[in-house]
């Protein structure tokens, strides 16, 4: 055990040293991917917070992500106060709609839920979408000010690299804390846990906070990234991309959803170069996954070595 | 008297599932419930414990009106419950499956810091030793036996240190050497942790060995408590169980 | 007496008939959509994708017939034939595989499938949006409690009752229908008695798809058929299915008509945000009845 956690510090200490020197050796828009995959990668982890970790089917869940994103562009450009603020004023947003949202929501069982929330979210997108004077409408909010630390490429990227860390840090702890513990238990058995003392309804509404918080901060990420915000950026496809990232690279697993969006990304980015119909390519993968790796790709890896080394605990990482 | 049920009702629709239902459990004793199958004992018990809300009666616990008390608040009561199909947390381990219990009860439930894998590790492995499943420790449940996988529902209910504790059909589905050894868990739950214990059974040798006093339920009312040589005597008792194998 | 009046006025009148008649169009798709998620218990996102493709196939197969009245008639006849093929294929191809893995894992094939038909069209018909003649039949208006009123969606404020009963007809009269209403509730019990279930779910799937290709070569006419008209199209068909009652055709038909009338009276009250009025009736109907106004299959 003591021998895999220093392997496995080893790995991430060389990860974060690679991921730290690419600004110096790659061109800017690769710079760029990378933060966009991080981004990405943030938002799927977020979800998968309360969707693979929870149990709960969070079918709507770029609504917090694009709350996050318009509360620090409107807060910067609207408002005009200072972009530091607006880069809290989003996850907080975020976080608070989220808790109604929950609230709203939370009393339903599993499916209706989902469905709650899906009409929830597609109201707060087509308000957006309609509220010209505060959100730009059809357009959204381009070149949003941000701090001239953070705003050239390699400035956002650093930013983004520790910003994103620094939460994939925190939602590890909590999973690994009690409270990720008896999430998961929720997930198995609400019934039993409720039985053993469990306020599942708290607890649940606690992750959704936490999740909607996360999703928010990926959004601030990426107006540093991309200086703009748009409607798109809550609306349903980009919901199911999302959660396609965390399926795809592994929904019982904590790295898993970002693993999905690297492949997702890079995979777009690059079959777009070779042909207009990425969209198809995504598909046929998507199919291929969902008819022979139903627990995504890092699920199957995990299998593999667990096949390999029974003998070691099954709790994904 | 730790447990006083009265005349609990609880219809689903226009099913009377139970209908005046009454029983009374000592601090430490064991009593069981006996029945036909539909006679509700199920129903009750998930009206004493909180996961369904009675139309009529009362349950009182330790002096205390507990009716209609959701089911964690009912736990924290000192009510503790296993489940007639097992119910346990099927991606964890055994280990973790406990600790989830013990950290509940220890009030941890809501630390978002400090690593599960620190907490709890004493007082899990402590019941998980009482109840012989400590080699287990870190498989994951999908690898236990049929018999192992309702001990490990035991062990759960233990994690959050109850004082009552009601068992559904602890032995179903369990060969003779398990129901052996489950037969004298509960007699050391009983005799050594001082734990009341109140359960229902199809097996009526199980129950004759080990019950103190027996309640009878027949279509969803209580017609008998008393105890072992009474209960076997009762002419009702003996007309509801004709017919049954 | 007079505010009444006032308020009922004819300008009233005719917008919210004129709402309801496009909303015919969601009642076509969502009903397709309802029949699926009721008896297969799978939520189809392709929906959207073969409602785009019906659409399409109408530009084509109207231009091919010469434009007029015979080419929307010969339209109207094989573009919902042409996409019920497709999801046929789709259907006996790998659908049927899958039928007894997760909820979420359907989800997300149909979406699949949504992206490759997405694409399968801007392969075969280009990115540019088409347009489809209006037949000259169907040109002009008619005069409605003296406003006048486009005659093609009179003809639509006609069809939406047709559908409505055909489709009563065909769930509740036919034997397939009972069938499939059946193994809406217990497939396996319909498999004991000797049904072929698998027979049954291609059946009624393609049946709903065929509504939705039905459904986009009705709108053609008087919408610019361009990619990604499948994608707020299918949200809202969802919302309308959500809000009457999941896999409950007349619950679709109740819940387009509310879709319909709150989005005509919201744009009449608050133009910006009248959009916003029929999704906010979708929360509000929710909260209060989460499984949908009607009774839900599920």
């Amino acid at each position: 055990m003591g021998e895999r956690v220093n392997k496995s510090i080893i790995i991430a200490l060389v990860l974060a040293a690679i991921l730290a020197l690419l600004p110096f050796g790659l061109p800017r828009f690769y710079v760029y991917l990378i933060a966009l995959i991080v981004t990405f990668g943030l938002v799927s982890t977020s979800l998968n917070f309360v969707l693979g970790f929870g149990g709960i089917y969070q079918f709507h869940h770029a609504v917090f992500y694009g709350v996050g994103a318009y509360g620090a562009a409107v807060t910067i450009m609207k408002l005009g106060w200072s972009p530091w603020i607006g880069f809290v004023v989003g996850p907080l947003t975020a976080a608070f709609l989220s808790l109604v949202m929950g609230i709203i929501c939370i009393r339903l069982s599993k499916l209706y839920f989902g469905m709650l929330q899906i009409s929830l979210g597609s109201l707060v997108w087509v308000t957006v979408y309609r509220w010209y004077g505060l959100t730009g409408g059809d357009d959204g909010i381009h070149g949003v000010t941000v701090p001239e630390l953070i705003e050239s490429p390699t400035g956002s990227y650093y930013f983004t690299m520790i910003v994103a860390a620094l939460s994939l840090f925190i939602m590890y702890r909590i999973l690994h804390a009690p409270f990720g513990s008896i999430l998961q238990g929720i997930r198995d058995n609400a019934i039993r846990s409720q039985a053993l003392g469990v306020n599942v309804r708290r607890h649940q509404l606690i992750a959704l906070v936490i999740a909607g918080f996360f999703a928010g901060v990926a959004g601030v990420l990426f107006v540093v990234i991309d200086n703009s915000v748009f409607p798109d950026m809550m609306f349903w496809t980009l919901s199911l991309e999302v959660t396609i990232m965390a399926l795809l690279g592994g929904w019982f697993t904590f790295m898993g959803p970002m693993l999905g969006a690297a492949i997702i990304v890079l995979l777009r980015t690059f079959v777009s170069t070779v042909t207009d119909y990425w969209a198809l390519v995504l598909s046929v993968v998507l199919v291929l996954v969902i008819l022979f790796l139903p627990e995504g790709v890092l699920g199957k890896v995990f299998e593999i070595w667990h096949q390999r080394h029974p003998e070691k605990s099954a709790q994904g990482e | 008297m730790l447990l006083e049920v009265k005349n609990v009702r609880k219809s689903f629709g226009g099913f009377k599932a139970v209908n005046g239902a009454s029983l009374d459990v000592e601090k430490g004793e064991i009593v069981a419930v006996i029945g036909p199958n539909g006679a509700g004992k199920t129903t009750l018990f998930n009206v004493i414990t909180g996961v369904l809300k009675p139309n009529g009666g009362r349950v009182i616990f330790k002096g205390d009106d507990i009716t209609g008390l959701p089911s964690h608040k009912t736990c924290k009561k000192g009510i503790a419950r296993s489940f007639q199909i097992v119910n346990i947390f099927s991606r964890l381990t055994v280990f973790e499956n406990v600790q989830i219990a013990v950290l509940t009860e220890q009030g941890r439930d809501l630390n978002l810091f400090t690593p599960s894998r620190k907490l709890a590790v004493e007082e899990t492995n402590a019941i998980l030793g009482s109840v012989g499943l400590i080699e287990k420790a870190n498989s994951v449940c999908s690898s236990l036996s049929h018999g192992e996988r309702k001990v490990l529902e035991i062990a759960i209910v233990l994690g959050g240190r109850p004082e009552l504790l009601i068992l559904d059909e602890p032995t179903a589905g369990m060969s003779p050497e398990e129901t052996a050894r489950c037969i004298s868990l509960i007699q050391q739950l009983s005799a050594k942790y001082g734990l009341t214990i109140l359960f229902c059974e199809h097996d009526m040798e199980l129950v004759f060995s080990i019950a103190q006093r027996i309640m009878v339920m027949v279509r969803g009312s209580t017609i008998l408590q008393a105890d072992c040589a009474t209960v076997r005597c009762n002419k009702a008792v003996q007309d509801a169980y004709l017919g049954e194998g | 007496m007079d505010a009444l009046s006032a308020i009922w006025s004819p300008g009233l009148v005719c917008q919210v008939l004129l709402g309801l008649s496009r909303t015919v169009i969601l009642f076509i798709v969502a009903s397709g959509l309802s029949l699926i998620l009721g008896v297969l218990r799978i939520p189809n996102i392709a929906h959207g994708s073969l409602y785009m493709i019906g659409a399409f196939m109408a530009y084509t197969v109207s231009r091919l017939f010469g434009g007029g009245i015979m080419g929307y008639w010969m339209a109207v006849l094989l573009a919902p034939l042409a996409v019920a093929l497709l999801s046929f294929v789709a259907e006996r191809g790998i659908f049927c595989r899958v039928y007894d893995r997760e909820h979420i894992m359907l989800f997300l094939l149909t979406f699949a499938f949504s992206l490759m038909f997405g694409d399968l069209v801007k392969m075969a018909w280009g990115a540019e949006y088409r347009t489809v003649p209006m037949p000259s039949f169907f040109q002009g208006s008619i005069p409605i409690l003296g406003l006048p009123f486009p005659i093609y969606n009179f003809f639509l404020l006609l069809i939406g009752p047709l559908v409505a009963i055909a489709l009563y007809l065909l769930v509740n009269k036919t034997k397939m229908g009972k069938i499939s209403r059946a193994a809406a509730v217990d497939r396996e019990m319909v498999g004991g008695v000797g049904v072929n279930v698998s027979r049954v779910f291609c059946t009624v799937f393609v049946i709903g798809c065929l509504l939705a290709g039905l459904g986009g070569v009705l709108v053609a006419p008087i919408v610019n058929v361009s990619l990604g008209m499948d994608h707020t199209l299918i949200m809202e068909a969802f919302l309308i299915v959500i809000m009457g009652g999941l896999g409950n055709v007349w619950g679709a038909l109740l819940g387009a008509l509310i879709f319909g009338i709150t989005q005509s009276l919201g744009i009449l009250i608050w133009p910006q945000f009248g959009i916003v009025f029929p999704y906010a009736a979708v929360v509000v109907v929710l909260s209060f009845r989460p499984t949908g106004l009607l009774r839900s299959t599920w």
